[in-house]
């Protein structure tokens, strides 16, 4: 059943491709993923030490322009006495710090233990307002040294102060300086890190002391659980999706006795964006090997399959023709010994005829009446009896085909016997066989029972092409050289152009599958080349066919 | 003229008998037997011109039989009768000394040519032998 058969090989390469191809792509998958596992936990660490050292740079840098005004301040408390500061004398002060530290401050006042503002040079008139009752000034007077948070205060912007004290009691002071919010702010954001790097504060209470690119305004609060304000020590890191829901890889670390976070943030994908293009690389380069796998794996398999049907094919049509040769050779065995075991009383029969017709020459019995019924009678036995011997010698004949033997061969008897087998048949299709004899032709040296198999081929050919009604007709002459040649042609449907030169291949049928092996004209080929001689076809469609066989009188002797 | 002296072997025992009536009618001195081994005794203790053996026969078969005669009487002439299917054996009979073979069933008419043949053949021979032998006798004559 050729669809069952067509079917399990449809089967057998789905196997094969599914094995090919997972066997390829799991070890490549697997190297893949590790590689690119690897090259991604390079990367993150990397990408973690830049921000690490960032963000421990970035504090450092605010750290020291807060301790350098704080110690620019303290200087100066040192040297000027407490009654000295007055507003003239502020103005110089404040004039030279600003030389120094590039306009950091915005104002600057002189506040006495009381709270009350003595002494201000700045743009806002707060000249007597008392601060006794601000946190900030509380603060100074007990630990005198004090940076603020980001705050309003009176004059309702916000901004951040630095103040020092002075001496104790009557004469204690102190010197209050506000930082230029935008100047510190500036410093703070200054971040070297990409596109999309930042960096700003935030107090412990959750307030934004630096503007946030994206996130907060100055003194904003941020929202409540985005960042993680307990205390630590050291750099941590975290990944969090903000607002616009840009995945943010940021790094934290507190400064200012634990008052402010410090943190430096960037994009994931700008972060990562070396290993997110290589990862795409890689993606297409493993999707592009994954293809290849796939399509060698398939035309791979395809051809092994095709090359496993054809194999089988061949294996078939070989295992018919084994079958058929078994099965000749089996009835050939069969019918010598049946001709054999008949020839016996074959032969008694005939001589039992023989005497009778002897005894019927004697004198004695020349008066019989039915003398000439008598003899008729005998005649017939012994005609009957020689079809018999004739039948029994061809069976004979045939099961000695089966060896091969090389000896002179009469080409023109060859050809008889050949067509004495197949011309009932023959007749019955309406074909006539003429054979056009040379009447001279030489005897050759040859293989008689190959000779029959090869005419007998080319024959039924004729016979399978004309199927209704026409002639074969079988030629023989001499050929150039010393050779003799042989022709059989046909009336029939005749051999297409493109099919005449591969009708010697094996396997080549333009029979209905099933009906032809395709070997016999191979087979007739190889024949011929052995015994030193050349076939070849003419034809033309619609007229008919001609094979030509050409044979050495002598075949070389040691082929 | 002498009639030539024929031995039929063959374990068909009609065809034997048969075939001897049909011979003696054309004048032939014929026995038959149906056996290798009688043969061999039959050709031990009288003479015979010619020898008409089967091939194929139960016990002792035609070759082997064929060798004893010729070892017993290189003089007698053999003609093998075959079914076909041992046209071998009569070949390597031919090599053995055998005159002809045939295939059975056979013409009478075939077989009486072969049987001549065979005869004329060793009539010659022993022509030619006995030539010798007098020309021998004649050459030991003392002076
Ligand atoms: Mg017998």
């Amino acid at each position: 059943m050729p669809t069952k058969q067509r079917g399990s090989y449809r089967g057998l390469r789905q196997y094969i491709v599914t094995i090919l191809f997972v066997a390829a792509a799991i070890p490549f998958a697997v190297i893949g993923g590790s590689i690119y596992h690897q090259y991604r936990t390079s990367i993150r660490k990397n990408v973690t030490l830049q921000l690490t050292s960032m963000v421990t740079h970035h504090k450092e840098s605010i750290e020291r322009f807060l301790t350098e005004i704080t110690a620019a301040l303290m200087v100066t408390t040192d040297l000027v006495p407490c009654d000295k500061m007055e507003t003239g004398a502020l103005q110089n002060v404040f004039n030279s710090l600003q030389k120094e530290y590039g306009h950091a401050f915005e104002d600057m006042g002189v506040i006495d233990s009381k709270g009350d503002h003595l002494a201000y040079v700045g743009p806002y008139d707060l000249l007597g307002k008392n601060y006794s009752q601000a946190a900030w000034f509380k603060q100074v007077l007990e630990k005198n040294v004090f940076i603020s948070d980001v705050f309003l205060g009176f004059r309702q912007v916000p901004h951040f102060i630095v103040a020092v004290k002075q001496g104790e009691g009557k004469c204690g002071w102190i010197l209050r300086a506000t930082v230029d919010a935008a100047r510190f702010g500036s410093l703070v954001e200054n971040v070297r890190l990409g596109r999309t790097g930042d960096a700003f504060i935030v107090t412990r209470e959750g307030y934004y002391q630096t503007r946030a690119r994206v996130g907060g305004g100055v003194m904003e609060k941020i929202e409540p659980g985005s960042i993680n304000l307990s205390p630590f020590e050291g750099v941590k890191f975290w990944e969090v999706e903000d607002s616009k829901g840009h995945k943010v890889l940021r790094a934290k670390t507190w400064m200012k006795d634990n008052n402010w976070l410090l943190i430096v943030q960037q994009d994931v994908d700008e972060a990562f964006s070396e290993l997110f293009a290589t990862k795409n690389i890689a993606m297409v380069v493993f999707l592009l090997g994954v293809f290849l796998v796939a399509v060698v794996t398939f035309l791979t398999t395809r051809l092994l399959v095709r090359k496993i049907e054809r194999a089988d094919e061949e294996k078939k049509v070989l295992d018919e023709q084994l079958i058929q040769s078994a099965k000749l050779a089996s009835i050939g065995e069969i019918s010598a010994g049946i001709a054999h075991e008949i020839n016996n009383p074959l032969a008694i029969m005939g001589e039992e005829a023989g005497w009778m017709q002897d005894l019927l020459k004697r004198d004695s019995l020349k008066d019989m009446t039915e003398m000439a019924d008598f003899k008729d009678s005998l005649q017939e036995i012994a005609k009957q009896a020689g079809r018999c011997k004739e039948i029994t010698h061809k069976l004979l004949s045939f099961a000695r085909k089966m060896e091969s033997v090389i000896k002179d061969v009469n080409v023109n008897e060859l050809i008889d016997d050949v067509v004495d087998m197949v011309e009932s048949e023959a007749a019955l299709a309406n074909i006539e066989i003429i054979r056009l004899y040379h009447e001279h032709l030489p005897l050759i040296y040859s293989d008689p029972s190959q000779l029959r198999q090869v005419l007998l081929n080319l024959i039924n050919n004729a016979l399978d092409a004309i199927k209704r009604g026409g002639e074969v007709k079988i030629e023989t002459g001499i050929g150039e050289g010393d050779s003799i040649a042989m022709k059989v042609s046909d009336t029939g449907a005749g051999i297409a152009r493109e099919n005449l030169s591969k009708v010697f291949d094996p396997f080549f049928t333009t029979k209905p599958a099933g009906k032809g092996t395709g070997l016999g004209l191979s087979i007739c080929h190889g024949i011929i080349e052995k015994l030193g001689g050349d076939i070849s076809v003419t034809s033309e469609v619609g007229k008919g066919t001609t094979f030509t066989i050409s044979l050495p009188l002598e075949q070389k002797r040691g082929e | 003229m002498l009639e030539p002296r024929i031995l039929i072997v063959d374990d068909e025992e009609r065809f034997v008998t048969t075939l001897s009536k049909r011979l003696t009618e054309r004048k032939l001195d014929v026995v038959g037997v149906y056996s290798g081994k009688d043969a061999i005794e039959e050709v031990t203790n009288k003479l015979y011109d010619v020898v008409i053996l089967d091939v194929k026969m139960p016990g002792l078969d035609g070759v082997e039989t064929l060798r004893e005669i010729k070892k017993i009487n290189p003089g007698i002439e053999v003609i093998m009768l075959t079914g076909h299917a041992s046209v071998d054996s009569a070949v390597e009979g031919m090599r053995l000394g055998a005159y002809e073979y045939l295939m059975k069933p056979c013409e009478i008419d075939e077989l009486m040519e072969k049987i001549n043949g065979a005869y004329e053949l060793k009539k010659d021979r022993d022509e030619r032998i006995r030539q010798a032998e007098i020309r021998r006798m004649v050459d030991q004559r003392p002076a």
